[in-house]
């Protein structure tokens, strides 16, 4: 009896929480939508300025038909508007003349998560390590040291972490590349070549993304564990005999979690804001730099798109926490 | 109950602002924090007075790019500009957005977090809605789509209130997106100050809302808002900077993420020209570690943990 | 009085002249002095005082689990015989929870919320014992049935049990490794009068069953009547009365055990006020000189200012005060003067 209540709660709490993630990103695609609208001049030329040239005058009009361009605002245009944006139907590009902007969307992303993805990994990795062992070791000169870097990190914007790097490392040292996803002579190169020419265009900008991060996740991290520390079931770890080691893997380390995953949501901002503006930075053809040509050409419908993408991810991403939440705190299931 | 005379009461309260800033100041950060802060606002609050009047792209003073000099103690920019020069007046656009944003996005915190938890039920569950969403997608994701819009919308030219449109709208735009989290914050707070017997009291006494929620509650929130504020300026001041190096920022009136944006486009960092940037990179850091560093030891001193003995 | 058999027996514990300082922003503060007792395998003993008085550190330091800031400045604790290192955490390990454990106050922060309790009972045995996975969840599943909960509610998580329930796991806890002492610190505190008489219940069934020998720490006095032998009195850091459990109640000796008995409502006594005792406390910060009670004690001398009263053997206990054995006039002249 006590398995099915469990398990009733369970599902109760899953669907909660997957109806607060629709529900918000209804409220992202309504917001893109007004926001479309608000523009003065007609939405039909605002829509299909950039298919003007490679599309023909009835290919426009039939668009303006399918997006119900000749319909009142609410609810007609609204409910088109969901439906052809649930197709995958983003519009098509002002500056990239005639290219669909879902296209223009899944061309970026492949480089921008080979990008945030690793940063995300190392970041978690040697960032929620560090916190932990600096809370065990709370007041000791390694704490002191690591969060007083990880809180100036913390403060620093990556973007600008990412110009010092390519400084030191690019213009100065000349070790590693500072701009672009590969060079020209090695793309035609054989696999490990090409790979290694990859991976080293990768570094530069994970690491400026990645040493932003690690600052959150250390900061984040010992806080929970110099709380964990004082809690009364540490006592009773070490009443029961435990050496400091299994004290720390058996009963410190997964409650010093919590809060970490949970702040693994609060942060997706700076990640966001991060990426985009370090692939500016390093001209990494991803949908950061997509964001920012879509922003100084005032390509809407692009930008429209990438708040959609956006969007979506900081939800898929709340969603995910949220679950894994519930698996690592039993309290919440 | 004791009665406390006016005179008694000066007296509880200049105790407890002193034991606070004995318990404040106790913290080596609030010191470091605070002294940077105080330089930056007085660089904020007298531009001219130290480096002169803001020079624009038109009165270049020196050639192109050269590193610091006893002319140009940070060099010059990619037209001849002084960065020293640029930097100082960064301070002034920098802060007052970030300040102007946080005050904005403290009243409207403030004002859903006491209705929510206040007024409960159905008003509640809407303005929790409300606030889930702008807690979810980050503020910097809605500025980022906002102000374009809003700034083809109203134009860029002539000026709202005494701001440029663009220094205007990003005030507007990161005022109005970051409160979320510090609704949520008021909101548990009032929940649990709802039931307090003086509360009660005063509503007996036929005390109306309002007058409840700005004399009783509101004074009673000070602490958490403070500690909280602190770190939505650190906030505001990254995503402006953030929006600034995108692009959307004010040319003319540059901030210290528009000189970095400015910097990035003139190729700084693989031309060499660390002074360009080095800078105004080192000013955001500085200034939102002091922030950061003075909201730690506040939210130490209001909620201190555990006592050393038992 | 006793019989000679008992007395030549040795002490399963003896605690020896011990003193723990607590370190507060760079000074040392003297928390609890010259502590000394012994006790008896199967005996039950009550350690009772205010809070702040120095028995939760006493309980702490003898089971070696001071915190960081606290630490032994002087004394020895003996387990049967031998001395424990009780200032040396990795040399104390071997012997924790297999001869001392412990059972916390409030349970539920005292458990691991993120652990089925049964783990957390097994594992001292894996731990511990060197017992496998199977067999120390088998032992976990006997513990819980002995101290009356269902083996299937072992994988429950702690908040999911009433308070009464999370007291017995931490009961059923702490007997995994059959220790022979186990310290009860308040174990009843947090819980209501009828859950409380039922844990105190299995804990004296539990303590004749396995021959267990409880220190309890408590501030309740109506806890100790009911199942102690044996009862010391604690104030500021010191023992300031040890005798049974009869003696005590029927004849306390210091005017402080005096008070605090005074202090239990009565209901025999009917619509009597109950005595609260008059004044605080000292603070650790300001500890008097002399006998610590003084400020608050009824039949305070000139002489109880200038030296702390030592604890000597009177009558069938122990006692600290300058009252026992009542000195002779010329003494108390020599003394007060």
């Amino acid at each position: 009896m006590a398995g099915s209540l469990q398990g009733g709660r369970t599902s109760r709490r899953i669907g909660h929480v997957t109806f607060r993630a629709i529900l918000t990103l209804f409220m992202v695609a309504i917001l893109n939508f007004l926001l479309f609208r608000v523009i003065p001049g007609d939405p039909a030329d605002m829509l299909l300025a950039g298919a003007r040239n490679s599309v023909s005058a009835e290919q426009i009009e039939s668009q303006r038909k399918s997006w119900g361009l000749d319909r009142p605002l609410i609810p007609d245009q609204l409910l088109n508007y969901l439906s052809t944006t649930f197709q995958g139907d983003l519009g098509y590009s002002f500056k990239f003349s005639g290219r669909r902007v879902a296209d223009l969307i899944l061309e970026r992303l492949p480089a921008t998560i080979a990008l945030v993805g690793v940063a995300q990994v190392i970041a978690i990795l040697c960032g929620v390590m560090l916190g932990i062992y600096a809370g065990w070791r709370r007041g000791g000169a390694i704490d002191h040291v690591v969060s007083g870097t990880s809180l100036a990190l913390y403060s620093t914007p990556p973007f600008w972490l990412g110009m010092v790097l390519v400084l030191v490392f690019s213009t100065a040292l000349g070790w590693l590349p500072g701009y672009g996803s590969y060079s020209p002579s090695a793309a035609t190169a054989d696999l490990p070549d090409w790979l290694g020419d990859r991976a080293r265009h990768l570094v530069l900008p994970v690491l400026a993304i990645a040493l932003g991060l690690i600052g959150q996740y250390v900061v984040v991290a010992r806080a929970a564990m110099s709380d964990v520390v004082t809690e009364d079931y540490m006592v009773t770890a070490r009443a029961k005999g435990l050496t400091s080691g299994q004290m720390l893997m058996r009963h410190a380390f997964r409650n010093a979690l919590l809060p970490v995953v949970t702040l693994v949501t609060l942060n997706l901002g700076y990640i966001v804001s991060g990426a985009i503006t370090v692939e500016s930075v390093f001209a990494w053809p991803g949908i950061g730099s997509l964001t920012v040509e879509a922003v100084n050409g005032r390509d809407y419908p692009v930008l429209q798109g990438v708040f959609l993408l956006l969007g979506l991810s900081i939800v898929v991403a709340n969603l995910v926490t949220d679950l894994a939440y519930g698996i690592l705190d039993p309290r919440v299931r | 109950m004791t009665k406390l005379t006016a005179e008694s009461r000066r007296h509880l309260r200049t105790q407890a602002i002193k034991s606070f800033l004995r318990r404040f100041l106790g913290h080596n950060g609030a010191w470091l924090g605070l002294l940077a802060l105080a330089f930056f606002l007085v660089l904020a609050a007298m531009p001219g007075a130290l480096v002169g009047p803001l020079q624009t792209a038109i009165t270049a003073t020196g050639d192109f790019l050269i590193p610091p000099s006893t002319q140009h103690l940070l060099g010059t920019d990619e037209i001849g500009r002084d960065v020293l020069n640029l930097i100082v007046h960064g301070a002034r656009t920098s802060l007052t957005i970030a300040l102007v944003s946080t005050v904005i996005s403290l009243i409207v915190g403030i004002t859903v977090g006491m209705t929510s938890g206040y007024y409960g039920g159905r008003i509640d569950a809407w303005l929790m809605r409300t606030t889930d969403f702008f807690f979810v997608i980050p503020s910097f994701v809605l500025a980022l789509v906002i102000t374009p819009v809003v700034l083809e919308v109203i134009g860029r030219g002539g000026d709202i209130l005494g701001f440029r449109p663009s220094l205007f709208v990003i005030i507007l735009v990161i005022g109005s997106t970051s409160w979320a989290f510090v609704a949520r914050i008021v909101r548990s707070q009032t929940l649990s100050l709802r039931e307090r017997q003086f509360v009660e009291r005063a509503r007996v006494v036929g005390t109306n809302d309002l007058n409840i929620m700005v004399h009783h509650l509101l004074p009673l929130l000070v602490p958490q808002v403070a500690a909280n504020g602190a770190l939505v300026v650190a906030n505001a001041i990254y995503t402006e900077t953030a929006l600034s190096f995108l692009g959307l920022g004010d040319p003319l009136q540059p901030s210290w993420g528009t000189l970095l944006s400015l910097a990035e486009r003139a190729g700084a960092a693989s031309s060499g020209a660390w002074w360009y940037f080095g800078a105004p990179g080192l000013c955001v850091l500085i200034v939102s570690l002091g922030f950061v560093l003075v909201g730690n030891a506040l939210d130490d001193t209001f909620n201190p943990r555990r006592r050393a003995i038992p | 009085m006793k019989n000679p058999c008992q007395q030549a027996k040795a002490p399963i514990l003896a605690v020896e002249g011990l003193a723990v300082d607590y370190r507060l922003r760079g000074s040392s503060l003297p928390t609890i002095r010259d502590v000394s007792f012994e006790i008896q395998a199967g005996e039950a003993v009550a350690l009772v005082g205010e809070s702040g008085s120095g028995k939760t550190t006493t309980a702490m330091a003898i089971a070696g689990l001071l915190p960081p800031n606290a630490a032994v400045s002087g004394g020895e604790v003996r387990y049967r015989g031998d001395r424990l290192p009780i200032d040396d955490d990795a040399a104390m390990r071997p012997h924790r929870w297999s001869e001392i454990s412990v059972v916390f106050q409030g349970a539920m922060n005292a458990l691991n919320p993120v652990h089925r309790i049964i783990k957390q009972i097994a594992e001292p045995c894996q731990l511990q014992l060197g017992m496998s996975r199977d067999e120390a969840i088998a032992r976990a599943r006997e513990l819980l049935e002995l101290v009356g909960i269902s083996a299937e509610r072992g994988r429950a998580y702690p908040h999911e049990l009433s308070g009464g329930m999370r007291q017995r796991v931490m009961i059923a806890m702490a007997l995994a490794c059959s220790p022979s002492i186990v310290i009860g610190d308040e174990p009843t505190t947090a819980l209501d009068v009828i859950t409380q008489a039922q844990i105190l219940k299995l804990l004296t069934a539990l303590r004749s069953q396995l021959n267990l020998a409880l220190i309890l720490i408590t501030h309740d006095l109506s806890v100790v009547a009911e199942c102690c032998d044996r009862v010391m009195i604690m104030y500021a850091g010191r023992l300031v009365e040890d005798g049974s459990v009869a003696d005590i109640f029927a004849n306390p000796k210091h005017p402080y055990t005096k008070l605090l008995i005074e202090s239990i409502p009565n209901p025999e006594h009917g619509k009597r006020m109950v005595r609260p005792i008059p004044g605080d406390p000292p603070t650790l910060q300001h500890r008097p000189s002399g006998c610590a009670f003084r400020s608050r004690c009824p039949s305070a001398m000139p002489v109880c200012a200038t030296e702390v009263p030592n604890l000597k053997r009177w009558e069938q206990g122990r006692v600290a005060c300058y009252l026992h054995p009542p000195m002779k006039h010329e003494e108390k002249a020599l003394a007060n003067a």
